[in-house]
């Protein structure tokens, strides 16, 4: 009886961590779900704080909308390959809780001094493996906040504005699931490339 | 007249045109449209045969390119991007799409020095497999793609300072020959040329095969080979939905001669899925090798404008025989951050850097790290295992050991290694000297691939290898193989340009049978 009571408590305890008391996220989500949203929001704000160099800080670039739109996009094993690395990280303190007091909560839970302790952790972890996670999380948010176009304007690396020319090919080739009715048909065929492009006069932050 | 509607039978198909299962006909079907694949299709159709090029990605046109270097891959990438290796991880990019890796990689197009061929037809039994063997088939090649070097007016400083480093040192470089015409210097060769400057085989090998009769299926998965031992009769498979992966209506084509130029993952897969077909000597799937690359960013005193310049523009063969290439690199500025150290206020300052920052790759001709490729459960994805071997990990580390004396050499003010377990920045030559010879594991490394090879290699001895050295298989009448999966050995330099030497051979060796 009494083992049956301590697993019913074990379950509960687990379905509160890993569900339940998460604030109700501020957008509709193709995918992310309100954990998700306050794990990516609770691992940007750390990972990148407000500073001089660039304009936004992790809390302002919208991350939660990013990594929505990219898991989006992304085959299902893939995405929830993502979507796990998200709960290890959110969970794991578990295992590897942070300092102080009230280490073990989950990550978006903890203070912002006790976040970063704990991706320190992972960052400098004797294991290839964790370290690896680090970076895989790491990508995910860097390509969301550095690939921010503020961001990027204010480095001075925005994308390049060009017209593409419409070759050969471009009268083959309907849009990604479109048929054939959605072909160029008119058009003058024309040659690919052009001249150099030139710093700051054809990126679009110019 | 639409280019699609050509005098002939010339045609392509896209997802949305598959209504139900359908059964086709044709003298060749090829299975995959990279370099190898396109070529071969070009080549055939040229002389006259009715081909059949099927492909798995859908075509891609500008307006679906995407800055993003994730959502990038996620859409032209193998497994959106996330495949990786088992036993020593690594990333492995492979692309997903028409044209396969040419319409994400950076164009480069280098020729093997003899010696690499000498090694080649000397330790595989390929006698006619020399660099004077193969060179009419690389200048056809190049003819037709217009590969040249790079000028100076597209390569940017970031290019054009691994050239003064290498110069300072004494160091052989040069400009890296491409197939490219008019380029912008954009630096978005990985995300797609919206220029039209890069030649991808979907913006010329495929259009004039298809103006020749070649029909371009597109958005179909082969799943199997249909036939055995010594006769194959034609392919099977899926329709796919493209990004989803979402399969739906059967296919069939009935073909006299199969060419699986599914790169060198999926074709041991179709293979094993296919009754463990071709695999006699017990080769497929076995002796696999990658050049794993390590990129070292360099932090310089003044603004460099990194996002111009050619994507790899760039490179050193003088180092091929210790086993590594050195190039310069660049990608999609936020996907190149990720190599940034650090986390917090550390991070942010070190972006603050990218303007000032180039960055160069070594890539290894890891020979001695050897893996295998099996099919997952229920899929015709791979499992991956390799594992890096110490002394192969030597030659990265030494190879990233001279990337920071060309740095310095060009006046870097700092470097950024990758290397675990040694300083996150290093600021002068002396301090590099921790670089020489370090003790890290193989997991210190931070590697990537897209240069995989020799699962299903080429061997004179059929009991030694798949094809021989027209890619047919061995003990089949008409099953060829025609991707970087018949390389007996990594090639040490960018593969692209050798394996569509090789499907130019081949073509004619087929076209003479046929
Ligand atoms: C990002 C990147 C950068 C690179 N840069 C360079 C470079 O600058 N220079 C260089 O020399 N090399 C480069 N490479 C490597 C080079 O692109 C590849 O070696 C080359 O594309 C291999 O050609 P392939 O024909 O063997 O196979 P792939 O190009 O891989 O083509 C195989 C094709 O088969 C299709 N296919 C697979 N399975 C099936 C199936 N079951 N049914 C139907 N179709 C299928 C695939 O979708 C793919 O289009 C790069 C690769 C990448 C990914
Ligand atoms: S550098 Fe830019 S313009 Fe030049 S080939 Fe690559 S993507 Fe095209």
């Amino acid at each position: 009886m009494s083992v049956w009571l301590l697993l019913i408590g074990l379950g509960l305890l687990g379905f509160w961590r890993a569900w339940a008391g998460y604030p109700a996220d501020d957008k509709p989500r193709a995918v992310l779900a309100r954990r998700e949203t306050a794990f990516v929001r609770a691992a940007a704000e750390v990972l990148f704080p407000p500073s001089e160099e660039l304009p936004l800080s992790g809390a302002q670039a919208d991350l939660p909308g990013y990594a929505d739109g990219y898991l989006a996009d992304l085959p299902a094993r893939q995405r929830g390959l993502v979507r796990a690395l998200f709960a290890l990280f959110e969970h794991a303190t578990l295992i590897w809780p942070g300092p102080g007091l009230g280490g073990f909560k989950r990550f978006s839970s903890l203070s912002p001094e006790q976040r970063l302790a704990v991706l320190r952790a992972w960052e400098g972890s004797r294991s290839s493996l964790r370290r690896m996670c680090l970076t895989a999380l790491k990508a995910v948010l860097i390509l969301g906040y550095v690939g921010h176009p503020e961001s990027l304007a204010a480095l001075g690396l925005a994308p390049w504005k060009i017209d593409s020319p419409k070759v050969g090919a471009d009268f083959l080739y309907p849009p990604i699931g479109q048929g054939p009715d959605a072909i160029l048909h008119t058009g003058r065929v024309e040659t690919g490339g052009g001249a150099p492009l030139i710093p700051r006069v054809d990126q679009e932050s110019a | 007249m639409s280019e699609a509607e050509t005098e002939n039978d010339g045609e392509v198909r896209v997802f949305a045109q598959y209504a139900r299962d359908f059964e086709e006909e044709a003298d060749v079907v090829v299975v995959g449209s990279g370099p190898a694949g396109s070529v071969m299709t070009y080549e055939l159709a040229r002389a006259g045969h009715r081909v059949i090029l099927v492909e798995e990605g859908p075509p891609f046109t500008p307006s679906e390119f995407r800055a993003d270097g994730n959502i990038s891959m996620a859409r032209t990438l193998r497994e959106g991007g996330l495949r990786s290796t088992t036993g020593t991880f690594m990333p492995i990019l492979q692309a997903i799409c028409l044209g396969g890796g040419s319409l994400v990689n950076s164009a480069m197009c280098v020729r093997p020095p003899n010696f690499i061929f000498d090694e080649w037809s000397t330790r595989f039994d390929l006698e006619r497999t020399t660099r004077a063997d193969l060179d009419p088939h690389f200048d056809a090649v190049s003819d037709f793609l217009g590969i040249a070097p790079t000028p100076d007016d597209v390569q940017g400083p970031r290019n054009l300072l691994f050239r003064d480093g290498c110069d300072a040192l004494g160091i052989e470089s040069e400009s890296v020959a491409r197939n490219v015409r008019g380029c912008r210097g954009s630096g978005e060769c990985l995300t797609g040329c919206r220029s039209r400057a890069k030649q991808s085989m979907d913006i010329s090998y495929i259009p004039e095969a298809i103006k020749l009769g070649a029909r371009v299926l597109t958005s179909l998965q082969v799943q199997q080979v249909l036939g055995e031992e010594p006769k194959v009769r034609g392919v099977a498979g899926k329709v796919v939905e493209p990004f989803s992966g979402r399969t739906s209506h059967s296919f069939k084509i009935h073909a006299r001669w199969v060419v699986l130029a599914a790169g060198c993952m999926a074709t041991p897969i179709l293979l094993q899925k296919s009754g463990d077909l071709a695999n006699a000597s017990g080769q497929v799937g076995r002796n696999l090798q990658f050049h794993p690359g390590a990129a070292v960013a360099g932090v310089f005193p003044e603004e460099l404008n990194p996002v111009f310049g050619a994507t790899q523009g760039y490179q050193s063969l003088a180092f091929l025989r210790e086993g590594f290439k050195l190039e310069t690199m660049w990608s999609a500025p936020a996907a190149l951050a990720v190599r940034v150290p650090g986390l917090g206020a550390d991070l942010v300052r070190r972006f603050g850097e990218l303007p000032r920052t180039a960055i160069w790759d070594a890539i290894a001709s890891t020979h001695r790290s050897l893996g295998t490729v099996k099919p997952r459960f229920r899929s015709m994805n791979p499992v991956i295992r390799w594992q890096l071997d110490p002394e192969d990990l030597k030659v990265m580390l030494r190879s990233i050991h001279v990337l920071a004396q060309i740095f310095f050499a060009a006046g870097a003010e700092k470097i950024l290694p990758g290397v675990h377990g040694l300083p996150q920045e290093i600021h002068s030559i002396e301090e590099a000297e921790v670089l020489r010879e370090p003790e890290v594991s193989p997991g210190s490394l931070v590697t990537a691939s897209s240069h995989i090879f020799c699962t299903t290699r080429m061997h004179g001895d059929p009991a030694k290898g798949v094809v021989d050295e027209t890619g047919a298989c061995h003990g089949f009448d008409n099953l060829y193989i025609a991707d970087t999966g018949i390389f007996p050995r990594c090639p040490s330099v960018n593969p692209m340009f050798t394996v569509m030497a090789l499907a130019h051979r081949q073509a004619q060796a087929l076209g003479e049978r046929i």
